[in-house]
């Protein structure tokens, strides 16, 4: 019996051993040949469907508006959120709008062709914004209410019909944008088999595992497990014709090892086992001035990256002591240390807010010219004025009369609490200098740090009465910003939108805001527009209903030339924005690479 | 009593461990005395300034200097902005760019200069180069340049009106003495990643710390002292009941079950206090099981007996004819408790389930924050070193004197 019970064992430890083996040779990639990612991807693949949702696949499938990410299945447009471009990826050729801005007309590349052999038809894009419509996905569910219908001219040309109001005009052209370089583009033949063999059923569809899935991007499947995944070059992409980029991606293979945690991914970072790193360094720069790794960034001065979005510390206003008292809210807001955060915090990968005063706008030029400086210029608080936020509370009337050395509302203590999601490192030391400057001017502010999956279900309930102060970041940019942001922070239209992902998370409602950010889709002419930016903000800054704490990149870009040089760096000429070599037009950074040496 | 705290002192362990607690302890009440503050005043901008001196550039301008000719003043100066290793550099630049190199020497730093001005551009982009070593070399130019000719600097000052004014001219061999600059900071341990100044963060956390210890080990002490006294004493069901919930409480490990109730109070209502207390009530099982295996050994004794028949209240008998006997032992329990209350609180401030963070720092949440701002991969060690050699220190000060008291409570120990 104990002879048998060891040759069990034994010939068991032999066939993992083999296993292992044969999981290894498939995963030991020449090294020369390929791209190494960290930072996208947490946990094991589950799925390669570009027409899914709750797909956790970050290399294949992360449609995002400040450029998807087109590794396996592509777009009409790549985004560039350098300079705000769209440039031509499925598409042949700008789109064009009709004068109305209710019709919008794209023609697809002679060349464009699915990993099948098989032309990129019209049928394509009308059958993916059909499906999303018919299952509820993200493409259903972002556009649905925006796009009318897109219908076929020939094969090769089809036209955008945008959503009309009663009294004709588009309800917001922006959206539209938006689908050109957000959507990922399915073949029809490969979305009616999943149709069919689903029955139909939406969230079958949604859920379905895509093994069989047609792709027309540069890369396709090729390992994964819950160690790491890998994608290899098609070495038939269509992309190598003349008509876009005329060769092939220089990797042949794009991996990506799941690690633990930030730390670990550092770690391997640092050691050079990864090449393109998408992750917040606290104080990257040491990384070369003290260790002399062969470590770089875009700019390779402080703030190092592109900072797009501003992440924002929301108030709750189903809290009535918030909802109620504007000069709470205010002095809150002007008394919290803004340049210990960015200098401490964000380690300086962030400009300050004396560089970019605050607004709705993002610190790029672009953004930055759009609206009234000089109107809003006595709005724009710069943080750590203790002496104002004090006089603000006690001219309202909020002070501590029972002597405890905390302010009162109605006799009752205030006592709130800040919130955001537990190891986000930047974020948790923010929230630790906004509870600070709670305790200089007398309101209890205690951080409060739950795990991530408790938080997203908490703040995108309209109703939650759980969180006072909460953190989390608007879109950075995309073609529809910065009207999507300021719709994010003002537009009370999304005020009770059950599990709401879309904006105004703190339930803010202002009549005069709401309607701007109607208006501002509709408008063209510019100097209107900055009219319009300007009252925005004005209202923001007056009523703060949220503030901004500190500027941050959209993705981190950081990447370490042990193997792989010539990545896009500011200045160079070409225009390929930091995202990480995959996203939007950044993908463009893949056919420049060189290997060191 | 008096014999027994003489025989204790004889023990030098425990005289040891004696005197390593009472000195932390004269330090954390001694140390806020001369400097005073609140501990997470946040007084630097930026992460991790490294430990030393600092002196107020802006003061020292004003200051009165005093000339000190030192000969190896301009060789130190230079080193300080071209190492060796930068002179190798150096060379591989001029070679990559297909400069001759032929005949220049390494240590001939006038020539290598020359060379160097005559030859670096900052635009080029030799074939090979990656962009972290055109970065390098572009840093390595700029601190070339800032080194300037060795000449006077002259500081001015801008006045309200827009004026500049000349304050000071410096020469290159201008001293200040650091006793004579009005604002000056030793920060022993640096700064952590909000600019605390670390030290006087580490005096007040060890404060907190050894105080969540005393209550954590006060509540699991008096716990299990009660608990195991009626079980032992009493026996029977009473005894069954007791030593149920304990196994009960013995086979969870207490470490989950702390997580467990840590986080389920959620962190608004954690308190330091409330963290101890459940500390104290998780760990208190073998306290309870080992003075229960004592009383067990103590109940049939000829005075137990004694008291019993002459009518004794239960409470009379445990207090005065069993106690006594295991006070020894539950002294060393009680230290060793409180030893282990302080690992516990650091265990979970690692895990992000200490006392909530705005109120006061402790040792786990001072570790917490530096290895999330990853301290310990960019050899911060100044933030998380210190914290975890007190930690250390409290713990073995105290195990020290456990084993101390041991040495003079257990007969088979003795010497």
């Amino acid at each position: 019996m104990k002879k048998l019970i060891a040759l069990v064992l034994s010939s068991a430890m032999v066939l993992t051993g083999a296993l292992s083996v044969s999981a290894a040779e498939v995963t030991e990639l020449p090294r020369e040949e390929t791209l190494y990612f960290g930072g996208q991807q947490w946990g094991t693949v589950n799925s390669y469907n570009p027409i899914g949702t709750n797909q956790n696949n970050a290399m294949a499938t992360t449609a995002q508006l400040l450029g998807s990410r087109t590794l396996m299945f592509e777009t009409l447009y790549m985004y560039n959120f350098l300079d705000g471009s769209l440039t031509p990826l499925l598409a042949d050729g700008d789109y064009s709008w009709n004068d109305d801005l209710t019709e919008l007309t794209i023609k697809l590349k002679d060349a464009a062709k699915w990993s099948d052999g098989t032309d990129v038809t019209s049928q394509d894009v009308i059958r993916t914004f059909d499906i999303g419509v018919e299952i509820g996905n993200n493409t259903g569910t972002g556009y649905g209410a925006y796009i009318d219908s897109i219908e076929a001219v020939d094969d090769k040309t089809f036209v955008i019909k945008a959503a009309v109001t009663e009294d004709g005009n588009p309800v917001n052209p922006l959206k539209v944008n938006d689908f050109l370089g957000g959507v990922f583009i399915a073949q029809a033949a490969w979305i009616d088999a999943v149709v069919e063999r689903n029955g139909g059923d939406a969230t079958a569809i949604l859920n379905d595992a895509a093994e069989d899935v047609v792709w027309s991007g540069p890369y396709t499947k090729y390992f994964d497990d819950d160690q790491k995944v890998v994608l290899v070059r098609d070495d038939n992409y269509w992309g190598q014709d003349a008509s876009m980029w005329g060769k092939l991606p220089v990797p042949k293979y794009i991996a990506h090892a799941i690690y633990a945690d930030n730390a670990a991914t550092e770690v391997a970072f640092k050691a050079g086992e990864i090449d393109v790193d998408q992750q917040f360094l606290p104080n990257i720069q040491n990384t070369w001035l003290e260790e002399g790794l062969p470590i770089s960034t875009y700019m390779e001065e402080a703030p190092y990256g592109v900072c797009l979005t501003m992440p924002t510390a929301w108030y709750n206003m189903n809290n009535p002591i918030l909802a109620e008292n504007t000069a709470l809210r205010k002095a809150i807001a002007i008394a919290v240390d803004y340049d210990t955060i960015i200098a401490n915090a964000m380690t300086n990968q962030s400009p300050s807010f004396a560089d970019v005063p605050r607004s709705l706008m993002n610190p790029t030029e672009g953004e930055q010219a759009l609206y009234d400086h000089d109107a809003v210029a006595d709005l724009q608080f710069a943080g750590n004025d203790i002496d104002g936020a004090n006089a603000l509370l006690d001219e309202a009337g909020i002070l501590d009369s029972d002597g405890d050395g905390w302010r009162e509302i109605d006799g009752n203590k205030i006592s709130l609490n800040a919130v955001c999601p537990n190891g986000w490192t930047d974020w948790m030391a923010a929230m630790e200098v906004v509870a600070a400057a709670g305790k200089n001017i007398g309101v209890e502010i205690t951080t409060l740090f739950p795990e991530w999956d408790t938080v997203q279900t908490v703040f995108t309930n309209p109703n939650q009465t759980e969180y006072d102060i909460f953190m989390w970041s608007p879109d950075g940019a995309g073609p529809s910003m910065p009207w999507g942001r300021i719709r994010q922070f003002l537009d009370g239209d999304l005020v009770g939108i059950e599990n709401n992902w879309t904006g105004n998370w703190g339930q803010y409602s202002n009549e005069r805001a709401t309607e701007i950010v109607q208006q501002i889709p509709l408008t063209s002419d510019p100097e209107e527009l900055k009219a319009l930016y300007t009252e925005a903000i004005q209202i923001y800054l007056t009523e703060v209903p949220s503030f901004s704490l500190m500027y941050r990149p959209a993705v981190f870009h950081a990447v370490n030339e042990s193997v792989w040089t010539n990545f896009p760096e500011d200045g160079d000429g070409r225009n390929i924005p930091p995202a990480d070599c995959t996203d939007g037009y950044g993908i463009a950074a893949l056919y420049d690479l060189e290997l060191v040496g | 009593m008096k014999n027994t705290l003489r025989q204790i002192f004889h023990s030098s362990k425990f005289v040891v461990g004696f005197l390593i607690f009472v000195g932390l302890l004269a330090v954390i009440f001694i140390y806020p005395v001369f400097h005073p503050g609140n501990p997470l005043d946040m007084i630097g901008v930026g992460t991790f300034a490294k430990p030393g001196t600092y002196v107020s550039l802006y003061d020292s301008v004003t200051t009165q200097t005093q000339v000190l000719k030192l000969p190896e003043a301009a060789d130190k100066r230079l080193a300080k902005v071209l190492s060796d290793e930068d002179r190798v550099k150096i060379v591989n630049y001029l070679t990559a760019i297909e400069v001759d190199v032929e005949g220049l020497d390494y240590s001939d730093t006038d020539a290598l200069l020359e060379a160097w001005r005559a030859n670096y551009d900052e635009s080029l982009k030799p074939k090979g180069m990656t962009k972290a070593e055109r970065n390098y070399y572009k840093r390595l130019n700029n601190s070339l340049n800032s080194m300037g000719s060795q000449g006077e600097m002259i500081v001015t000052e801008k006045d309200p009106s827009g004026e500049e004014k000349q304050m000071a001219v410096i020469g290159t061999e201008d001293y200040v003495n650091v006793k004579d600059v009005a604002n000056t900071k030793n920060l022993v341990f640096g700064t952590d990643n909000f600019g605390r100044d670390v030290l006087k963060e580490l005096v007040s956390a060890a404060k907190t710390s050894i105080q969540i210890g005393l209550i954590a080990g006060t509540v699991a002490t008096f716990i299990g002292l009660l608990l195991g006294l009626l079980s032992g004493y009493v026996g029977g069901l009473l005894d069954d009941i007791i030593m149920f919930i304990t196994n009960i409480f013995t086979v969870i490990p207490s470490f989950v079950l702390l997580i467990l109730i840590s986080y389920s109070i959620g962190q608004d209502k954690r308190g330091a206090p409330v963290v101890a207390l459940v500390i104290g009530l998780t760990s208190w099982t073998w306290t309870a099981r080992s003075v229960r295996s004592q009383v067990i050994s103590l109940r049939n004794r000829d005075h137990v007996n004694l008291s019993r028949l002459s009518g004794h209240s239960l409470g009379r008998i445990l207090l005065t004819d069993i106690l006594p006997y295991i006070a020894s032992y539950v002294v060393m329990a009680f230290i060793l408790q409180v030893s282990s209350g302080i690992l516990a609180e650091a265990q979970l401030s690692l895990l992000g389930l200490g006392p909530k963070t705005t109120e006061v720092p402790t040792l786990g949440l001072m570790m917490n924050w530096a290895m999330l701002y990853s301290a310990h991969l960019n050899g911060s060690w100044w933030a998380y070193f210190p914290v975890i050699f007190t930690i250390t220190l409290i713990s073995f000060s105290l195990n020290l004197m456990n084993t101390g008291l041991d040495q003079v409570f257990n007969p088979t120990l003795r010497d």
